[in-house]
Parts: structure tokens; sequence; C-alpha cells
């Protein structure tokens, strides 16, 4: 073969790079199972409905990619230069461009379709089967322009999921106000089987990715958002992905996994942590009265943080002060470093603006929301931000003034 | 120095005529000081061919560590820095500046112009881009940046990158974003203003189409990154919070803007390369473009629906529902007038007699390379199942389908097509075609199996990986990939630097071409053309060697007729 027909294409050398191609595939059925489609396998429907939509857009772009191939080297191989061949002068066909302009629409209107016939099962979370967990109904809250995605009922297992360089933590919502004691974990999530499992995805620092490829597609954990995804295993067994935005030198190690147990096996894992965190919060709570009454000790002073708070009389203008100052020295927050309150001069906006929020309210209402911030969530704002230590953190001379304080700014006398 | 006088005297083609033209200056410092669209094109040519190297050494450090899991040879940060590298080097440094180094020297020619409109805006360009590149290229005696090519804020900032590093990225963007700016001004009132007598806007080259088409769409976008990174060089150094959270800011505000660029960006890079493809296709195949309209409409049409479609490489952030829908549904549109186009041009050589230059082969390794690029693409439009693919391998085999496979390709075919009119010498096409081979092979090899890398649950920008799912050996496949790859862009270079002492003279018109860049002697003199003819076609030189046969003839009958 002389060196100017080496780079000739010729009828051979296509059917053998078919060949070739086919040989190629032939394994990817069996132990290349990832090769030319994406992960699932817990048995979640969004990552099968995933699944199926990609397999679908593959086997039309296989069709489209193989046909305008095989018509190119067709075209290459038919119309090559040789001895008396002659071009045909054409300009164009109208007929002929229109028709596979209208061609490309009708394929994509088809993908389109399909999109939106699979959308169901990947986006919206079905209830927890009569095998699962029972959980409570969640309350839903938006922060961001996502939705939150639940199930028809409302109930799931909520967990928060929270993005750090390079870990990720998960918080699991419980019932009760104090989000202090709830239940976490870090790196791995164990989630019981057969029960949708809502979560809230953010970030601490800088942006990162929840990624499980078996349990569905990916969200970002944006800071300042909160996305949302979910997943309903029904194979027991721990899947693993890792972050998929970078996130800095530690983005590779990033790692995550579900732990997928049968539900009674997940009660008796989430009760022996919940034991842990009360024992460890005894614990610790004893270690500081310790340390605090060595201090006091030391300084030769007496203990001053309970008694002369309590002791003394609490006066209205006082409310101003534990509004805008807070009790550092029991852990009572200032009100208005997150709330906005005219009287008071300060202009937060973490929280809701008490002078919008609370106009009309009762002093009862203004004292149940102060002490139980989670019962009424204004529109636009999260539970569980506000803490809930008012009831300890302030003496009940304290709270009264507060109370007495936030009513007048806002109602008047 | 030159005038221009209309000589209706012969009843030809000619048009145009200059009467002198300065002597060509020579030694080094008239490269450095030239206001010459072909100097300066060639400078853009060869600087961004510097910068190829850089990155393309990059990218083979990356594939080194890559080739094994768990790989301790380079550390996180060097493997960090390396990919931000390779991304920023690759896309302003390499691509734009070699689209605009063709651009400047062919668009004038193609034309028929003497220079571009303003070439001392044309110098200053080049000049801004090299130095954008000098600085970018400076963090390396400090801390080079380590955000990768899109510098995602908050990481960009200070709080999470203390270093300097993104600074000179900063400055590499709007030093290279101005340059690229004036540019395509420059090309803009070029195209609009100094056609040859008689192109009208039906009868200008597809490629000259292409290049105004991407400066209208540099125009747009430019600004809004020069914005972007402005925000963020204020965030880090003078006290603003416009892309941190804790302080109000919003973390989404840079993305948005980013992509607002960073999405016709991929436009800017492959519209040039259809251009080439439209130009190469027809003189080989010995037969005109099929449907000139239709693909202009196309580019125009992909233009406008690109600029709209930003969002869907955001698929995965907190986004309302309709406006899911809403990118999805508009990047399937792109597809549309992107399919029209690979069909209007295999029927270009549809009944053509098609010869196989180095040109040619690239230019049909294009339409395989690029329609693959393009079928992913929908994939990734599908926002369900982006949420699988986002920010794996299989995105990263996917843009680089469509930015080499579209970009880089087709300017490998303009390369060895017009080489011959920039210096007047033939490529040595027996190792153009090796080197062919070797590229469009190491290619697929490298990033085919990346696809099912990113399946298998791989993504992008991690240093180490687990060999989990044959990650390992899909790795060690595509690292052997890009050495063979790197082999093929190598023998082009060897290639180039050989032909330009030794290779065969060309003479102006080598390839019989269509546009008029084939009037002139190889290389040009300064001022192009000492005659501009008057365009008839969209293939003047099909016309003017017709005319040219025509008088040949009528002249020999009259001599026979004359002299015996």
């Amino acid at each position: 073969m002389s060196p100017s027909n080496l780079f000739r294409p010729t009828r051979n050398s296509v059917l053998f790079g078919l060949v070739l191609i086919a040989a190629l595939l032939v394994p990817a059925s069996s132990s290349f199972a990832d090769l030319i489609a994406p992960q699932s396998g817990g048995g979640s429907p969004n990552a099968e409905g995933i699944r199926s939509l990609y397999l679908w857009i593959f086997g039309l772009g296989c069709i489209v990619f193989f046909g305008v191939v095989g018509l190119l080297i067709w075209t290459i191989l038919k119309f090559r230069s040789s001895k008396g061949a002659v071009a045909v002068r054409v300009h164009g066909n109208n007929r002929l461009e229109v028709g596979w302009t209208v061609g490309a629409a009708l394929l994509l209107v088809l993908i389109a379709v399909v999109t939106f016939l699979k959308l169901d099962q990947i986006k919206n979370p079905p209830n927890s089967s009569a095998n699962g967990l029972a959980t409570p109904k969640n309350v839903a809250f938006a922060n961001g322009p996502a939705k939150p995605s639940l199930p028809p009922n409302g109930r799931s297992l909520n967990i928060d999921v929270n993005g750090q360089q390079y870990l990720w933590r998960y918080t699991y919502a419980d019932t009760d106000t104090n989000n202090l004691n709830n239940v976490f974990s870090y790196e791995q999530m164990v989630v019981p089987t057969n029960t949708t499992v809502s979560l809230s995805i953010r970030a601490l620092d800088v942006q990162h990715s929840w990624w499980i490829p078996e349990l569905g597609g990916k969200f970002d954990a944006v800071p300042g958002y909160t996305n949302y995804t979910w997943f309903k295993i029904s194979e027991p067994g721990v899947y693993k992905g890792q972050c998929a935005e970078l996130c800095g030198r530690g983005h590779a190690t990033m790692i995550a996994s579900v732990k997928a147990v049968s539900p009674a096996e997940f009660k008796s894992w989430y009760a022996g942590q919940k034991t842990a965190i009360l024992a460890a919060e005894k614990e610790a709570a004893a270690a500081r009265n310790k340390l605090v009454a060595k201090d006091a000790a030391a300084l030769k002073l007496a203990p001053k943080a309970e008694a002369p708070a309590a002791a003394a009389p609490v006066a209205a203008a006082d409310g101003k002060k534990i509004f805008v100052a807070g009790v550092p020295a029991t852990g009572a927050l200032a009100c208005g470093s997150c709330h906005t309150l005219g009287a008071a001069g300060t202009k937060a906006a973490v929280g809701p603006n008490l002078d919008v929020v609370l106009k009309g309210q009762s002093a009862a209402m203004i004292k149940a929301s102060t002490l139980y911030p989670n019962k009424v969530i204004s529109k636009g704002y999260a539970a569980n931000i506000m803490p809930a230590n008012y009831g300890t953190s302030l003496t009940k001379a304290q709270l009264d003034a507060l109370v007495q304080y936030i009513d007048e700014a806002v109602n008047g006398k | 120095m030159t005038t221009t006088t209309s000589t209706p005297t012969k009843p030809g083609i000619p048009e145009i005529v200059t009467n002198s033209a300065a002597p060509r200056p020579s030694g080094w410092l008239s490269w450095l000081t030239s206001t010459d669209h072909k100097r300066i094109g060639i400078m853009y040519i060869v600087a961004s061919w510097v910068f190829l190297v850089l990155g393309g050494v990059e990218a083979l450090l990356i594939r080194l560590q890559l080739a094994v899991p768990d790989n301790t040879l380079l550390s996180p940060q060097t493997y960090n820095a390396l990919f931000t590298m390779h991304g920023t080097t690759m896309v302003f440094l390499f691509l734009m500046p070699m689209i605009a180094g063709f651009a400047n020297y062919l668009v004038p020619l193609m034309i028929g112009a003497r220079d571009m409109a303003f070439p001392k805006l044309n110098a200053l360009s080049l000049w801004l881009f090299i130095a954008g590149g000098i600085v970018f290229y400076g963090s390396l005696l400090y801390t080079p940046a380590e955000c990768g090519w899109t510098c995602y804020a908050p990481l960009s900032e200070t709080a999470f990158s203390p270093s300097n590093g993104v600074d000179s990225w900063i400055f590499l963007v709007h030093l290279t974003g101005v340059a690229s700016f004036i540019g395509a001004l420059n090309i803009f009132v070029t195209i609009t203003n100094m056609r040859a007598p008689g192109m009208s806007w039906g009868r200008v080259p597809l490629f000259v189409w292409t290049m105004l088409t991407q400066a209208i769409l540099l125009i747009i976008s430019i600004p809004v990154i020069a914005g972007a990174v402005t925000l963020l060089l204020t965030d880090r150094h003078f006290g603003t919070h416009f892309y941190d959270p804790t302080n109000g800011g919003s973390a989404l505000l840079w993305q948005h803007l980013f992509w607002f660029f960073g999405h016709p960006e991929v436009y800017i890079l492959v519209l040039p390369g259809f251009g080439v493809i439209s130009e190469v296709l027809p003189v080989f195949s010995r037969k005109p473009i099929f449907g000139y309209k239709a693909i202009v409409a196309a580019t125009l049409g992909i233009a406008v629906i690109g600029t709209l479609v930003w969002a869907h490489h955001m698929f995965t952030v907190p986004l309302p529902f309709f406006l899911l829908v809403f990118f999805m549904l508009g990047t399937y549109l792109v597809a549309i007038p992107t399919g029209v186009k690979i069909f209007n041009w295999i029927f270009t050589m549809w009944r053509g007699s098609i010869e196989f230059p180095v040109a040619m082969l690239y230019s049909i390794g294009f339409l395989a390379t690029f329609l693959l690029g393009g079928i992913t693409g929908i994939f990734l439009a599908t926002f369900p199942v982006d949420w699988q693919l986002h920010d794996t391998y299989f995105v990263v085999a996917h843009f680089h389908y469509t930015i080499v496979g579209g970009a880089v390709f087709a300017m490998m075919a303009g390369l060895y097509y017009w080489f011959p009119k920039m210096t007047g010498r033939m490529l040595n096409e027996k190792l153009g075609k090796v080197s062919f081979v070797l590229t469009l092979g190491g290619f697929w090899i490298t990033f085919l199996i990346q696809h099912s890398a990113g399946l298998s649950g791989m993504p992008r920008r991690v240093y180490e990986y687990a060999d989990v799912n044959n990650l390992g050996t899909y790795n060690m496949i595509s690292t052997i990939g890009s050495f063979i790859l790197a082999l093929g862009v190598l023998l082009t270079i060897i290639n180039v630097v050989q032909s330009l002492r030794s290779g065969a003279k060309s003479g102006p018109d080598p390839w019989r071409g269509n546009t008029l860049e084939w009037f002139t002697p190889s290389p040009p003199p300064v001022n192009n053309f000492d005659v501009v003819p008057r365009v008839r076609s969209v293939e003047p030189m099909q016309d003017i060697r017709r005319q040219i046969e025509r008088q040949g003839r009528v002249g020999e009958e009259a001599g026979v007729a004359a002299g015996d």
C-alpha cells in the first residue's frame, strides 16, 4: 500500500472498527455495570427513574450517533475523488433542510415528553411503606428558591445535611423544642429501610454537593440556602458517595455513606445515640458547674450567676435591657441580635420583624412564642433557629419583664 | 502612501488598486511594533501555542496523578493549582487567542480589506492578552489559584483562598477580557465596513459570518464576567460582601454572572471552528457549501439561544422548578441549529469529489467528535439526568468532546489549510497524517472512557480516587490516551518548525480555494491586495478562475488569429 493510500478509509477498516466496538460492548453487560448508565441499586425510586430516563436518551442518542457517523463514512467512501469523478454543483435543497430541522425538533419533543413522564417518580417522594418507620409530620419550610420535597402525607424522616470543609454532618429532626440534644452523626448516615427520608441540605462554609450515586442525583449545599432531596431505600446495605463540588484541598476525601438498616435496628441505634447524647450533656453540665465553683472559690467570690438575678426585683426597664443585650451569664441571647423592634432600635433580620408579627398579639401569646419558638413559625422563616432555652436562661421575673416590654413596645400601653 | 482609485479600464473583475506600498519591514523590533493584521495574527497564534504547550504539560501531570488509584505523586494543593491553570490556560490563553489570531489574519484577507479597521487597537489587544498570560503565570512564583477555572465564590473569597493566586486569576480575566472586547469591536467594525465591492451579506464567507457572530457574543458577555471578577476583587480586598452569605451576599450571584459569560463562551470557542469547517469542506469536496443561508441562520440562532441557557450549568443548586424546565427546553432548542449544521456539512460532501489532505481529515474528525459532544449535551440538558451526571467525569468528557472536538480540531484543520497562505510553504502532509491519526485516536481513547468513569461515581476535580467500580482501569486507559494525544500535537509542532524552513513552496493558491485570501501571493504583501476584485458570489475565486480561463481562451484564439 503506498503512503498516499495509507490513510484513505477503506471498507475493510470501517468493518474492522465496527467489530471492535461490538467486541468492546459485550463485556459491558456483566462486569462493567456502570460503563454506560448511571448507578442505582438501593431500590430508591428516584435513582431508578433517572437510570431509566438516561437509558431512553442513551438509546435515541446511539441511533442518532451511529446513523450520522454511518452516513458520514458512507459519504466519504462513496464520493472520494477518483479519475473522472465530477462534483455536482448543488447549493442546497430546501425540502431536505426543512426535513432534518423538523426531524431534530421532533426527536427533542420525544425526549422532553419522556422526561416529563418520568419526572414524578424522580422528583416527588412517595409515602413511607407500612413496614417502614412511623415518622411524625414534618414542618415544611423553605429557605431560598427551592421547595422542600415531602411525601403526600407529609411524614418522613427529616435529616439536616450540613456540608463543611471536609465532612458531612447529619442532624436528625425530633419533636422537642431543644435543637441542641438532637441525634447527629458525621460521615455515615444511618436510616431505616422502606421509609421516606427527606434531606435538608445546607453548607457551613463553601459550596459542597451531596451525592450518593445509587440513591439518586446530587444536590448542592450552598451556604445561605437550603436545598432538598429525598430517597427511600428498600435494600439494606451501605451506599457510598462523596462531595461532588470542588470545596478546597480536601475535596477528594470528603466522603459520605448511607447505611440502611431495618426500622427496628434503626430504632435501637437511635435510642442508643439519644441516651449517649443526654448522658454526655449531663456530664458536661456537671463539669461546667465544677469549673464555675472552682473559679468562684479561687476568686473568693460567691457564685453570682444564679442568685442575684433571681433575687433582685426586676423593673420594666430591664425588659429593654434583656431585649437588647440578653443575659450573657445564663446563656440567654439578646432578642435584638436577630429581630427588628422599632422601640428598641434593633434592625436585625435573622428572625421575623416583631413590630409586624406581634402586632395585635396578646401578652400570653408573646410569652408562649418566647418560650416555645417552634410552635408558630412565621411565613418564610425556619424552625429550630431561635433558641428554645428562654424558660431556663431567664428567671420568671426577667421573662415577665421582657414580655411586658415587648408587648408595650409593639402594642402600646 | 496607498492610494485607491477606480479603474474600470479592463472589462474584467479588478476594481480597486493600490499604486504603491511600503516595503516589508524586518527585524524583531518591527514585529513588536507592528500594526499589520497579519503579523499580529501570527504573533497571536505563536503565543497561543506556547500556552498550549504549558496547558498540555499541566494536563499530562493531571493524567499522571490519576493514572492509578490513591496516587501520591502530587499534593492536593499542587493538583488543584494544576487543573485551575489547565482550564484557565486552555480557554483564555490558548483557544481564545488562537481564534483571535486566525481571525486577525484571515478576516481582512477574506473580505478584501487591506488591514483591520483599527490597526493600533489591534496591537493593543495582542499585548494585553500577552500581559494577562504573564500576570497569571507569574503566580507560579508564589501560590497559584486553586479554585478551578470557574473560581466559585465563596471558595474564592479571602477566607478560603487567602493566597494572591486568585487575584492573579482575576487580573488575567480582566486583561484578556479587555483584549477580547477590543478585538471583538475591531472585528465587528472591520466586517461591517470594509468588505470588497460587491460583497453583500449573502456573499460573506462563512468563516467571516461566524467571526461576526462571535464578536457580538463577546461584546455581550465579556462585560458581565469583567463585572463579576471586579466584585470578587472588592470582596477580597475592599471589604464588600457581594458573594459572602455570612454578610448578606449570595453565593449564587457569582454562578449566575459567571455562567452568563461562561455559556456563551462555549459558542465563542466553537463558532469560529464551525466557520473553518464551512470553508474547508467545500474546497476539498469541490462543491459549494450545502445550504449557505441555513448555516448562517443556524449560526445566528445558536448565538441568540446560547445566550439564554446559562443556568443549565446550575441544575443542582437550589432553583425554582419552572427555571429548571425553562433552561432544559432552551438547551434542547440549541441542539436544533447545531444538528442542522452537521447535516449541511455532510451533504456538502455528498456527491462531491472528496480529497483527503490533512485539513480535510481534521474536518471529518471534527464532525464525528463534535457530534458525540452534542449528543452527550442532550443528556446533560435533561435536568433529572444532569442530577446524576453533573460535576462528574461525564461532564469532563462532554466538554472536551465539544471544545477539543469542536474548536481545537477545527482550528487544526485551519492550521493545515492556511499555513501555506501565512508562510508561503506547505506543511508536510505525511507527517501531518501521522499527527492526525495520533491526535484523533489519542483523544477518543482519553475521553470516551471518561464518560464511564463519571457514570461509575467519579466526581471531577478530585486528586485521588478509590479503586472501586473499575475506576482504576478507566483512568489508566485515559492516561495512556492522553500521551498518544500529546505525541500527535507534538508532531504537528515539529511539522510546523520543519516546514517553515524546508516545506515545499506553495504558490498563491495551493488548494484551489474559494475565497479572496487565495487571490494574493503567499505570504501576502503588507497591503494584502494591489487590486481588490469585485465580488460576484460566495466563491469569488471560482469566478476569477473562470474569468481568467475565458480570457486566456479568448487571448489564445486572438493570438492564433493575429499571429499566423
